[in-house]
């Protein structure tokens, strides 16, 4: 990896320990959201009433191309039952050479909404709708992306499905105009009976190319989230790309950390 | 390439149809956490008085590891609940946990057929933390506080009535008592839990600082160690709120029969996992709802036919 994606991941843990607030259950390590720190979610949404304040640096070093470092800063609020709000602005290195849905510096508004919690016979199922307000660099027309969610436990191991659509607003050059993007994941506690700070979390992935007429990126992601105190969570996570374009992955990693209040 | 609107139109359609479809199933369950009512005296106990706080975070792991293993066992093996599942419940217990467990990690299974149940146990178990807390606080109005806290807790579509049931008639179900007859030692333990749970309420309300407050609780939890050694299986009723923090239970009437009620539901959910009267998962869910529906929600107070009429009846 390039010496400035380090020396940027460094600030920000430094960061973000700084900020570390006395212990005070609030945040729930076993509620999956998408980045902290994989690609992937469950179907639940936060507490009606909660408010999370997330962040985290992902970097991308990639195959072809020089490695991509960004900044995740979100914050969530459960609005209303069962449903959650986000706000999110990610800022990436190297902004003008983004191609794709996501732009440094874009204001993204989601909402998603479970339908349901787990029963013996019924998965859990969540619907998500975003968009991406164009006010990043280069950023032309509003994206929006649709995803359906399902969760399912097998005893303590619980299986997450998401697939999604992302439709561009105004496709450049050759950006596809719209994109789909199917995860299959697996979370597990670790630590069961006499611990319950740790969650696995493991996926596999498979999504279109931002650019017609490339091959699928398509790899797999594991992270852990761990309770560090009843308000917050710290996550990190590896992966890469096994096949794709030549610019794909060669090893992702996310470090972060989640504040609940 | 442009994308048609009718193109987000049909995703729409889409999502709306898996909608319709999930709220027309009958195991639909909707999930609906609430967050606590949020404070600066949040999470007091935990950092003040830590030895109390540890205490409770072992007993929300004792009753979810008891209803996954009854349900798993078909509550028929004693060895399994009475030796292996209340000794990892000790077991946890002592290693004096920091945090409150992950209750559907312990749970899986039981959270899955009875989720309006065990969310109706995290409201309550929620005015238990947030009263905990304030008393725990330096907050000047704790009076004050505690009401509201019971407001809000008593905004929920999950919240205990505040009437005092008649805990006798609930004990007299078909199958009440199955759970207490066949594993006499985890019953115990369970009550031992109420115990602890209610005992503390009267010396943390009398005292003023946190040392006080410490030494207080002291020959609580010495008594409460003891019955985890040696579980009172000679008790022949759980402990009640009124016999154990008199003061709290009249300052409180409110909270104090919300607190008994939450702990009868307790029983009757341990018998009914318990009971071979109701031998398929779908029936004893179907029990559990009727129970919660019928007897314990707030909601049901209009036409509850297990509210006592006359508040000063006791056990």
């Amino acid at each position: 990896m390039k010496r400035p994606a380090w020396h940027a991941i460094s600030a920000v843990i430094v960061l973000l320990l700084g900020l570390l607030p006395q212990p005070g259950f609030a945040l729930d390590h076993d509620n999956l959201d998408p980045n902290r720190p994989i690609g992937m979610e469950d179907a639940y949404a936060i507490p009606k009433g909660e408010i999370g304040m997330e962040g985290g640096v992902r970097f991308n070093d990639r195959r072809e191309g020089r490695t991509r470092v960004t900044f995740q800063p979100q914050i969530i609020y459960g609005a209303f039952d069962n449903t959650q709000i986000e706000i999110q602005g990610d800022l990436m290195s190297d902004p003008h050479t983004l191609v794709g849905a996501a732009k440094s510096g874009d204001l993204h508004l989601g909402v998603l909404y479970n339908f349901n919690t787990e029963t013996i016979s019924l998965p859990a199922f969540a619907a998500r709708v975003e968009v991406d307000l164009p006010t990043g660099v280069n950023s032309k027309g509003i994206d929006t992306q649709m995803t359906g969610i399902l969760t399912r436990s097998f005893g303590r191991l619980r299986v997450h499905l998401n697939a999604g659509y992302t439709i561009l607003g105004s496709p450049q050059g050759k950006e596809r105009p719209g994109a789909y993007r199917a995860v299959a994941a697996v979370s597990y506690p670790l630590g069961y009976p006499t611990s319950f700070r740790d969650t696995l979390i493991a996926s596999l992935y498979t999504r279109e190319s931002d650019l017609r007429g490339r091959r699928n990126h398509t790899g797999f992601e594991l992270g852990l989230r761990h309770q560090l105190s009843s308000r917050l969570v710290l996550d990190g996570g590896l992966g890469t790309e096994f096949a794709g374009p030549a610019d794909r992955a060669a090893l992702l990693g996310t470090i972060g950390l989640s504040v609940g209040f | 390439m442009m994308h048609h609107p009718s193109n987000r139109l049909r995703a729409l359609a889409v999502l709306a149809t898996v909608a319709l479809a999930l709220a027309g199933c009958s195991q639909f369950e909707p999930r609906d956490k609430r967050f606590y009512y949020r404070a600066f005296w949040n999470f007091a106990l935990r950092e003040d008085l830590a030895e109390l706080d540890s205490e409770f975070n072992g007993v929300d792991f004792g009753h979810s590891n008891l209803y996954e293993n009854l349900l798993l066992t078909g509550g028929k093996d004693v060895p399994a609940i009475e030796d292996r599942a209340r000794k990892e419940t000790l077991a946890f217990i002592a290693t004096k946990p920091r945090l409150n467990p992950n209750e559907e990690a312990i749970a899986p299974t039981y959270m899955k057929l009875a989720w309006r149940a065990q969310n109706t146990f995290d409201e309550a178990h929620a005015l238990h933390r947030a009263t905990y807390d304030i008393m725990a606080s330096d907050e000047p109005d704790k009076d004050h506080a505690i009401r509201n806290v019971l407001a809000y807790y008593q905004e929920s579509a999950y919240a205990i009535t505040a009437k005092r049931l008649d805990h006798h008639r609930l004990d007299q179900l078909p199958y009440s008592k199955t759970f207490r007859k066949r594993f006499p030692l985890f019953n115990a333990t369970i009550w031992s839990y109420h115990y602890l749970q209610v005992a503390v309420y009267d010396p943390l309300q009398a005292t003023r600082d946190l040392e006080a407050k410490t030494q207080a609780v002291r020959p609580i939890l010495t008594t409460y160690h003891r019955y985890l050694e040696q579980p009172p299986v000679e008790w022949t009723f759980m402990p009640l709120t009124a016999e154990l923090s008199p003061s709290f239970a009249a300052r409180y009437p409110e909270i104090a029969d919300i607190f008994d009620n939450l702990h009868m539901l307790h029983d009757n959910i341990s018998d009914i996992l318990a009971s071979e009267l109701l031998p398929t998962w779908d029936a004893k869910r179907a029990e559990i709802y009727r129970l919660v529906d019928s007897y314990y929600l707030a909601s049901a107070d209009g036409t509850n036919p297990m509210i006592v009429k006359d508040r000063e009846q006791h056990h």
